[in-house]
């Protein structure tokens, strides 16, 4: 999809500051547009809504409450975000803070319509484990200029390699991921 | 800053900027150092080892400073010698310490203190903690009880039971006899000052270096805990810490790794070392856009030997020796040189000579300084954020390098590093 394409699903939006499209499951950033008056890096953001939808999954599953039309909505001091799974990807809309949450529902809808359209399918290609755990502890872990010497240290695991996580085995794979936990504090990855 | 320190217990090694409270070798250091260099050494050795070897560190400092100030004090009944012990710990930063037992053993709850606090600001949103972060002050305590108590230095053991840290309400310890840990040479001011070499003046800008340490000095000299027990100034949470504690717990942990991963040697050097770079970037750095450094040295002239000179005042002022500036060479080239650190006096007491260059704290201070000076425009007055920090120091290769190329601990008259550009 050119940027073409997003730029076209949302012209005619009126309050929307920005459109962010994440491909699941490596929540990457696919696509983005900003309005021009905004300083935002998608790269830094995009990766996060789409670990904000799988939590949320997760979450409403544990409750036996989710459903495939799950949309959630963030309202914050400066921005109303809303954020959609839409097959194999996570759309994230953010709207200027004091349009009313009907207008926001309407035009989501139909800018999800749209993007629906020119939006690929994309082919599932399984990426190494490793590099999904090194990319997630990259994007949570404190003082993550240091986080692959730290994980070097605790684990043996040359920087080098680490740095390379796709020619991990399976047991530095298992290393690793249990020094992730360790640091981060979690019982399990969500990836 | 309400509780005034007992200043005249701070003295400094003459031209060797050495510091002492209390006859015992002391440094001010930030949340961002002691939080880093706890972790590194958890990191190194894992979580238990880890925080064993960080308790035995900072009881076996603790006992000899609590010693010296209860003598000097006069302090003679338990309560007496808990009281000095408690307040001094709040004095220096480190929190409210509150301990009770006997030679049977006891208890001991803290609140604010510095490490478990600290780590809940700065990472507690960020990450889950499931080990208690104040080995410390679990430290302090025992040696506070075995000196109350007229005990044999390190017989009590403590265990801190609950941490803020890992999200309880509150930090409590624990204490009670355990079996005397072996026996090490101590470390005082007096052993300092035999091991250090003839000291010298900075080759370039030595009155001014010496000018603004002076006033630093003066400045910091009253600083003490608030009503927390904490020195929250300049952007950071300060401590007034025992030099003895860092150099314990890096230099055991590195003969750890290297008698049983030498693979690994490296990596542990390098935390080593960015344990004193992201130091000297926060608080040399909030040191150097504090209004208090505005009103003492002037606004700044965005020239980077400016820059420098006044981190060496600072390097100075806080105790870490007596930094100069050896060769400057604009965007090129940083050569630090001291006489003695608070490393290399350690090292030579408790090791004897090294076979390699060992003092990671100056290797770091002395990477981070050349990058304060070239990277950051002080007349902008930067605001120095994590993000700020990331966007400096994440992802591909730095453009400045460090290497120490003398040691004073291996036996060189001085200790040199340099600080090199790439590319």
């Amino acid at each position: 999809m050119s940027k073409t394409a997003v730029q076209e699903s949302v012209a005619d939006v009126p309050s929307l500051r920005g459109v962010f499209i994440t491909a699941m499951p490596d929540c990457l950033l696919f696509d983005s547009w900003t309005h021009p008056d905004e300083t935002w890096v998608p790269e830094d953001a995009a990766s996060y809504f789409g670990d904000v939808i799988r939590a949320n999954r997760e979450g409403l599953k544990s409750l036996k409450a989710w459903s495939s039309e799950m949309q959630v909505t963030i309202e914050s001091a400066q921005v109303l975000l809303v954020l959609k799974e839409l097959r194999d990807f996570v759309v994230t809309l953010a709207f200027e803070r004091d349009v009313p949450l009907g207008m926001v529902r309407l035009h989501t809808k139909r800018v999800l319509e749209r993007l629906n359209n020119v939006l690929p399918k994309l082919e599932a290609t399984e990426r190494p484990r490793g590099v999904r755990i090194t990319e997630f502890l990259e994007r949570y872990a404190p003082d993550a200029h240091a986080v692959l010497q730290r994980v070097s240290l605790r684990t043996g695991i040359p920087i080098a390699l680490l740095r390379s996580p796709d020619r991990l085995d399976a047991n530095q794979t298992n290393l690793l991921e249990e020094s992730v936990k360790d640091i981060l504090g979690l019982d399990t990855l969500s990836l | 800053m309400s509780t005034p320190a007992a200043p005249s217990l701070r003295t400094y090694i003459p031209n060797y900027d050495l510091m002492n409270y209390g006859g015992i070798p002391t440094v001010y250091h930030c949340h961002h150092f002691n939080l880093f260099l706890d972790q590194t050494i958890d990191d190194a050795l894992g979580p238990d080892e880890g925080t064993k070897l960080r308790f035995i560190a900072a009881r076996e400092a603790s006992h000899h400073f609590i010693r010296a100030l209860v003598t000097r004090a006069g302090a003679l009944t338990p309560a007496e010698r808990l009281e000095v012990a408690q307040r001094t710990f709040a004095g220096m930063g480190h929190g409210r310490l509150q301990v009770s037992g006997d030679r049977a053993g006891g208890t001991a709850t803290g609140e604010f203190l510095h490490y478990g606090f600290s780590w809940a600001e700065k990472y507690g949103q960020k990450v889950r903690r499931r080990k208690p972060a104040d080995a410390f002050a679990a430290g302090y305590a025992a040696a506070a009880l075995e000196v109350a108590q007229s005990l044999e230095r390190e017989t009590m053991s403590a265990e801190e039971t609950t941490c803020i840290a890992t999200r309880a309400p509150q930090c409590t310890f624990t204490l009670k006899p355990g079996p005397q840990a072996k026996a090490v040479v101590p470390v005082r001011e007096p052993d300092v000052r035999a091991r250090v070499k003839p000291t010298f003046a900075s080759a370039t800008g030595e009155d001014t270096i010496s000018a603004i340490a002076k006033g630093l000095r003066d400045f910091t000299a009253p600083v003490a805990g608030d009503e927390r027990g904490l020195v929250q100034a300049f952007g950071v949470y300060v401590t007034l810490h025992l030099a003895g504690y860092y150099n314990r717990i890096s230099y055991d942990a590195l003969a750890h790794v290297v008698a049983n991963k030498p693979a690994l040697v490296p990596m542990l050097e390098d935390l080593l070392r960015e344990s004193g770079h992201v130091c000297v970037f926060n608080t040399f750095g909030g040191i150097l856009a504090s209004p208090e450094w505005e009103a003492m040295v002037g606004k700044h002239s965005g020239d980077p030997q400016a820059i420098i000179l006044g981190n060496l005042a600072i390097a100075r002022a806080l105790g870490f020796g007596h930094w100069t500036l050896a060769e400057y060479q604009p965007n090129e080239r940083v050569v630090l040189r001291a006489p003695a650190t608070y490393e290399s006096v350690y090292y030579l007491t408790r090791h004897g000579a090294s076979d390699r260059p060992s003092e990671y704290f100056f290797q770091g201070a002395a990477l981070a300084i050349a990058q304060l000076a070239h990277r950051i425009d002080w007349r902008q007055k930067p605001s120095l954020t994590q993000d700020f920090y990331n966007s400096l120091f994440k992802g591909g290769t730095l453009p400045w390098k460090v290497e120490q190329t003398s040691c004073t601990a291996c036996g060189h008259e001085y200790s040199e590093v340099v600080a090199t550009r790439v590319g």
